[in-house]
């Protein structure tokens, strides 16, 4: 019955969705004709070499259309986001609950995993920010607050301690949070090991809830030569790191060198890790 | 269009802070394929949840885009409506759009469109100049009477005063730069004094005695001269000090540390080395060898004795005697002659600061050459420069000429084509050698 409902609200978003993106398309008709209007002002000003009155008040108009524009374009891709954010949120919950109630599903293969978490990576919302807004907490490499609590479903790292006693810090998702004991119930994301941790506040690590974009918060990502902890490729761990590049642009990741005393340098090469995957380390190291 | 409008336009084309962005939209048909596509789905097929990955990348990209040129506008805006503003009163500009629009900024847009689109009346574009100006005139009393202008009237100097700071750093390269950076290098010619190793001088402690030692006697001696008022005792007590001083020599020589060279120390030591190895017996016959063994190596107070008793005036001409001598032999390479004795301090600082000096000058004058070939190459391309300034106009005049020529419905003769072809060819000649 639920599932019903459910890709009826899907169905529905989708839809909206279909609706929204050709609103924007409208939109972006529209403003079109203003831009190409400026770009021809542009150009006849800088030809003639002078600047009228006329011509500054001429472009002011046709600023002040086209920010208004921008405006309404924005606002109606942001709504579409939304849309897709949503339907995100729902079919995660759908999962959560038939998690819930049949638990042991089908296991996904190994390689099947791997592509999941860098389609996750990939599709994590990009913040964009309005005028000029600070990156918020969870965008890229901005930390969670003091007190953040990860919402069920949440993909965070934690510290583990594994069947032959070593901890490790692993890729898992919360089921709940008990606010009495402060502690998380969290599942390792790797379903071959099927067993259920609590595990106290400090030994989980949200995983960042936005990507930043590099080319307009450069802020928001690691700088180069951070210490991070960051996900190896094709596993489920998060080892010890240093950023060795930034990312330049939104679909890139970073590079990353992982420490790794199999090689003469003690560092392996350079490794992509995507910016959801990278969070700074915790100075506590095993001791 | 001429004389003083003119002049005033090409200031104003200078100064423009205008960044002129490029504002061409997102070609969604390239950059955003599932968007594109969706756009041409019918309602019934509309979106799947196998597209929203995509679509959610294609439309960021698009958000990313439209936030960018919100942000450019604005700061264009902000250019526009501050560079309106703030001409000065003494410019003439004609203000009266800008201040107009002023207040309408937070309103909609449709008043701009319409002034854009119908003309101001105020300034029409292809308006006479001389029109403008009186205009402007008119306009520019009625401001400077309004308050809001007077308070905004506090110069700041602070860009004049940034700009002179920077104005030596711009300045053309002249002839004196160049002479000062030759000199620069020239100065280093004469460093090869610096590098210069003096002869060892006698101990200070010797000098110092020797010195004390004169001084002593002249005060002697004056004391002497006043109390006797005799000659002959000066004599005598330079004789004495002269013996006194043999003394301190003798003493000098009698520490433990041996007088003579390196060098010499090398050789006789090697000389008995090889005695005593050739046979015990040897030594044992030998007294003598023996003896001087042990004198040499023990430091008991009868080394400075036998020293002494070698009887050999002056250690360090030894030295230097022995140094030629094995020159001559070619045992001694010529490297080795430079060999020092490895415990001068004083030696070994001077080498020390020397070298660094060294190592500074070089970089030194490697860098001045670098900055007087540069400053070579500038002078260069500022002939070439001026040259270019000097054929802009030639260009400008031509131009001119022909304009009004047409102006006149009159057709441009052969020479004076023939002229703005060749302005024009050697504009590019110059401007291919700017490049180059």
């Amino acid at each position: 019955m639920q599932k019903d409902t459910d890709s009826a609200v899907i169905q529905e978003k989708l839809k909206e969705l279909y609706h929204l993106i050709h609103q924007c398309q409208e939109e972006r008709n529209r403003s079109e004709h203003n831009l190409t209007n400026i770009a021809k002002t542009h150009e006849r000003m800088q030809h003639e070499q002078k600047l009228s009155p006329y011509y500054k008040t001429k472009l002011r108009g046709l600023y002040n259309t086209a920010m208004q524009d921008a405006e309404c374009e924005a606002e109606l891709l942001r709504k579409a986001l939304d849309v897709i954010a949503e339907v995100r949120t729902i079919r995660n919950e759908r999962r959560l609950a038939a998690k819930k109630s049949e638990r042991p599903k089908e296991t996904i293969r190994r390689g099947a995993l791997m592509k999941m978490l860098q389609q996750n990576a990939l599709t994590l919302p990009l913040w964009i920010p309005k005028d000029d807004e600070k990156p918020p907490p969870l965008c890229g490499a901005v930390p969670a607050e003091p007190n953040y609590v990860a919402k069920a479903g949440d993909m965070v790292a934690s510290l583990v301690k594994g069947p032959d006693g070593d901890e490790n810090w692993i890729l898992a998702e919360v089921i709940t949070y008990n606010h009495n004991t402060n502690k998380y119930e969290i599942d390792d994301i790797d379903e071959e090991q099927k067993e259920r941790h609590v595990l106290s506040r400090r030994r989980v690590v949200p995983l960042p809830l936005m990507r930043a974009n590099p080319e307009t918060n450069p802020d928001a990502l690691f700088p180069k030569g951070a210490l991070v902890m960051a996900l190896y490729p094709q596993t489920t761990c998060f080892y010890r790191a240093v950023i060795h590049e930034i990312p330049e642009a939104v679909k890139e990741d970073y590079q990353v060198l992982f420490e790794d005393s199999s090689y003469t340098e003690g560092y392996s090469p350079p490794l992509s890790v995507a910016q959801r995957y990278v969070i700074s380390c915790k100075e506590s190291r095993k001791k | 269009m001429k004389g003083k409008g003119k002049g005033k336009d090409s200031t104003d084309s200078k100064e423009c802070p205008l960044q002129f962005p490029d504002f061409t939209p997102t070609e969604h048909t390239r950059v955003c394929p599932r968007f594109t596509a969706v756009l041409q789905r019918t309602e019934e097929i509309g979106v799947g949840l196998e597209d929203i990955d995509a679509l959610q990348l294609e439309i960021e990209t698009l958000l990313v885009s439209v936030t960018k040129r919100q942000k450019q506008l604005d700061q264009e805006m902000k250019v526009l409506i501050s560079w309106q503003e703030k001409k000065t009163p003494g410019k003439l500009q004609p203000e009266s759009t800008g201040k107009r629009s002023r207040p309408d900024e937070g309103k909609p847009t449709k008043r701009f469109k319409d002034a854009s689109g119908k003309a101001h009346p105020l300034t029409g574009g292809g308006r006479p100049k001389k029109n403008f100006q009186s205009q402007a005139k008119f306009q520019e009393y009625e401001f400077s009477d309004s308050p809001v202008e007077l308070s905004r009237l506090p110069k700041n100097d602070a860009p004049n005063r940034f700009w002179a700071s920077i104005e030596p750093y711009c300045a053309e390269v002249t002839q004196d730069n160049i002479k000062v950076l030759e000199d620069l290098i020239k100065t280093h010619e004469e460093d090869a004094e610096y590098y210069k190793i003096p002869t060892l001088g006698k101990h200070y402690s010797l000098k110092w005695a020797q010195e004390d030692m004169v001084e002593e006697q002249k005060e002697g001696a004056k004391t002497n001269d006043k109390r006797r008022g005799l000659s002959n005792n000066s004599s005598l007590n330079s004789t004495d000090a002269e013996k006194i001083l043999k003394k301190v020599d003798k003493e000098y020589e009698s520490d433990d540390t041996s007088p003579f060279g390196a060098l010499t120390q090398r050789l006789v030591s090697c000389l008995i080395e090889e005695n005593l190895m050739a046979s015990l017996e040897d030594s044992m016959v030998d007294t003598d060898s023996k003896d001087n063994i042990d004198d040499s190596s023990s430091p008991n107070p009868g080394k400075g004795g036998f020293i002494r008793s070698l009887n050999i005036g002056n250690t360090t001409q030894l030295e230097k005697r022995i140094r030629q001598e094995l020159k001559e032999q070619g045992i001694l390479e010529l490297d080795d002659v430079t060999t020092e004795n490895p415990e001068d301090e004083v030696l070994a600082e001077l080498r020390k600061c020397q070298a660094e000096l060294k190592s500074v000058t070089t970089q030194n004058i490697l860098h001045a050459k670098h900055l007087l070939h540069q400053a070579k190459e500038e002078m260069k391309k500022q002939e070439l420069r001026k040259k270019l300034l000097i054929i802009d106009t030639e260009v400008m005049e031509v131009y001119k000429k022909m304009a009004s020529a047409r102006q006149k419905k009159k057709i441009p003769t052969k020479k004076e084509k023939d002229q703005a072809w060749k302005v024009l060819k050697e504009r590019e000649n110059v401007l291919k050698q700017l490049d180059s």
